[in-house]
């Protein structure tokens, strides 16, 4: 615990360096205007800058990459309680009782309540982050290709039993990824797959310019589709407002509470944020006696959906960082940054570069608090980049898209994929195929596949090394259970003989 | 909405195939060092094509009174998606020629008046500033060089 300490105050001087600071706060600006335009969000945002992060030192790189995460997750708020439009998938829970606030004249405070509902998230999510990670990549260390693949298995059950869309389609989305991923070279045996003579297939498929497409492409589809007419609500923030928005979260601990634990608990398990704002919403809708105000402009119900998200993607860092396995596809994109650097992710990272594990870690606590200030002092300024016509923001970001995806590989075809992919993403929106667990296993494709082929060699061709106590049968068992929690829980339903109850809140897929 | 759903779970049953197809050309039992090449994307083409004709089942199942059921997109909402497709196509073809900023200036200019109907000064002032300050940020000073297509070079010599 002393020696942790002593490495998150070794992590502080790092992050606290002028030019880290500078960088922290270029990435927050940047990922405050991705958060606040809809179209383009966290996950595109971050991988469209990863050539530019190439050039920099990689603590450094890192810290722009969060930065922009950090800022994302603040700015969605801003579009969601001014213009209605949740800039964010995480962000659609603010909608619900963030815009009728604002509409009743208090905008300002809505925002105030917002953004300190995001600070406590944040730090409820750091401090997670600052006293577990070490703990589990401790643990990690001891686990071979059996156990790598197992809590793979798990992520990818959580999709298919938690997360709330067609389990079917869940299982065909993520296959699909990993198929992707096994296009190019094969990492063991160096034959060529799936490639049929084509050079350029050769490459394989790489996961940023998935993401760019899928997400910046086809959401922009969906935004054009929608046909954006944005009317705002004029904001300012004062001293008044900072008061009373004080004043007014003092008042609700339990839904700060509740909602800082939820995003917290839900960060850990992949799908993330967006699940975790909605259950943050509906659990505190449900303790709370004034029912009938959620949804009219009720602080609680403003207060936990926004901390849950701010929770939930603070705490994904924790996956990523100790075992190398991504919550979110924003944390999936960072973790390509960080092996772009050359940098494993996964619990060696703690033992082999404890500085630049450290000073991740300050950066969050550095990023989240000086982004609390930027909001605060600047959210009408960011406002303002709404006002600006559609027409305008739109071809800038398909450009900006083409950079990044040509940048990853200086590759012209990527451009191309890019297209497709974006016809995809919105195709697999609208069909509610989702898009996070295809883009994680684009990216894990290739890790998955060699700790499943060193695990059989290992055994000797017998599969039963996947349940081989004490470390990898516990948590195959658990995914196995998770994969099949929607049947399960169906026939415990039947077995009781409660009625089927329609659930209150309905997931989007994110 | 059925078509749209038919046509996914189609596309997905060929990604599938050709997955099994080419894991049966490298091989998928054991080989000489452990699980051959093919092993991993066989169990991953079997599992895609089960699962997609399954949502294929259930679509023609959910579909079958009759009803095409909702449609994909609202009514008159193609002609906007196309507009973003088709030009932004057209510029990645275009930069293969001229290079990236070029084309998208000459996107840039093109949406904003043909689609947006903005005035001439901003379209023009938005089209050269933007392609400018990205060429100068990414090229000259991240030093990430960008695509010069096959002319590019020429066109800016600085």
């Amino acid at each position: 615990m002393a020696g942790d300490f002593q490495n998150l105050m070794m992590g502080l001087g790092i992050a606290l360096q002028s030019y880290n600071i500078m960088i922290a706060v270029v990435g927050l600006v940047l990922g405050i205007i991705v958060g606040v335009l809809p179209g383009l969000g966290g996950a595109n945002g971050v991988a469209i800058l990863i050539p530019v992060v190439i050039t920099m030192p990689a603590t450094t790189g890192v810290i722009l990459l969060s930065s922009i995460y950090w800022g994302a997750l603040y700015g969605g708020s801003i579009t969601s309680i001014l213009f209605n439009i949740p800039g964010e998938p995480w962000s659609v829970a603010t909608t619900f009782d963030g815009y009728p606030m604002a509409k009743a004249g208090k905008a300002g405070k809505a925002l105030v309540i917002s953004f300190l509902a995001h600070g406590v998230g944040a730090v409820v999510g750091v401090i997670m982050l600052t006293f577990f990670a070490p703990i589990i990549a401790e643990f990690a260390l001891k686990f071979g290709p059996a156990e790598i693949f197992a809590v793979m298995m798990l992520t990818f059950s959580a999709f298919v039993g938690l997360g709330g869309t067609s389990p079917l389609k869940t299982v065909a989305a993520i296959l699909f990824g990993f198929i992707l991923a096994a296009v190019g070279m094969d990492i063991v045996s160096g034959q060529l797959r799936m490639t049929f003579g084509s050079v350029d297939l050769m490459g394989g498929f790489n996961f940023i310019v998935a993401v760019i497409g899928l997400f910046g492409l086809g959401e922009i589809f969906l935004t054009v589709e929608e046909g954006l007419n944005i009317e705002g609500i004029k904001a300012r923030v004062g001293l008044k407002d900072l008061r009373e928005g004080l004043q007014e979260i003092m008042r609700y601990p339990k839904a700060l509470i509740m909602g800082s634990l939820i995003g917290c608990w839900m960060g850990l398990k992949p799908g993330g944020a967006t699940p975790a704002s909605f259950m943050a919403y509906g659990f505190c809708k449900q303790s709370y006696a004034n029912k009938d105000e959620f949804g009219k402009g009720a602080p609680a119900g403003l207060i936990a959906p926004e901390a849950a998200a701010h929770g939930a993607g603070t705490s994904a860092t924790l996956p990523m960082i100790t075992l190398g396995i991504p919550g979110s596809p924003t944390m999936a994109v960072i973790m390509g940054g960080l092996m772009i650097f050359g940098l494993q992710p996964g619990p060696m990272l703690f033992k082999e570069h404890a500085d630049f594990v450290w000073g991740l870690i300050a950066s969050c606590w550095v990023g989240n608090f000086l982004g609390f200030f930027l909001v605060l002092a600047f959210a009408p300024i960011f406002a303002a980049v709404l006002e600006i016509r559609f027409a305008i923001i739109m071809p800038i970001i398909v450009y900006v898209c083409a950079i990044g995806a040509y940048a990853v590989n200086n590759r012209m075809i990527d451009v191309y994929y890019m297209m497709i992919f974006g016809v995809l993403g919105y195709l697999f929106k609208k069909l509610n195929y989702p898009l996070a667990p295809m883009v994680l296993a684009l990216v894990l494709g290739d890790m998955a596949e060699q700790a499943m082929r060193q695990a059989l060699i290992m055994g000797q061709g017998n599969p039963l090394i996947f349940f081989q106590p004490p470390l990898a049968l516990p948590i195959m068992v658990a995914a196995v259970i998770i994969f099949f929690w929607p049947l399960i829980s169906a026939w415990k339903r039947k077995l009781l003989g409660e009625p089927v109850r329609p659930s209150t809140v309905t997931t989007r897929p994110s | 909405m059925r078509k749209a759903e038919i046509f996914v779970a189609f596309l997905l049953i060929v990604v599938g195939i050709i997955a099994l197809v080419d894991s049966v050309r490298l091989g998928f039992g054991w080989g000489m060092s452990g699980p051959e090449s093919g092993f991993f994307p066989f169990y991953l083409g079997a599992g895609t094509i089960v699962c997609s004709l399954l949502v294929l089942i259930n679509v023609l199942k959910e579909y079958k009174k009759g009803a095409a059921g909702q449609r994909l997109m609202p009514q008159g909402a193609l002609t906007p998606i196309l507009w973003v497709l088709i030009p932004a196509t057209a510029m990645i073809v275009i930069s293969e020629f001229v290079g990236l900023h070029i084309a998208a200036g000459l996107y840039l200019a093109f949406y904003m008046r043909a689609v947006g109907k903005i005035g001439w000064v901003t379209t023009i002032l938005v089209s050269l500033l933007v392609p400018m300050s990205l060429y100068i940020a990414f090229d000259k000073l991240f030093l990430v060089p960008l695509p010069q297509g096959l002319w590019g070079a020429k066109l800016i010599p600085f």
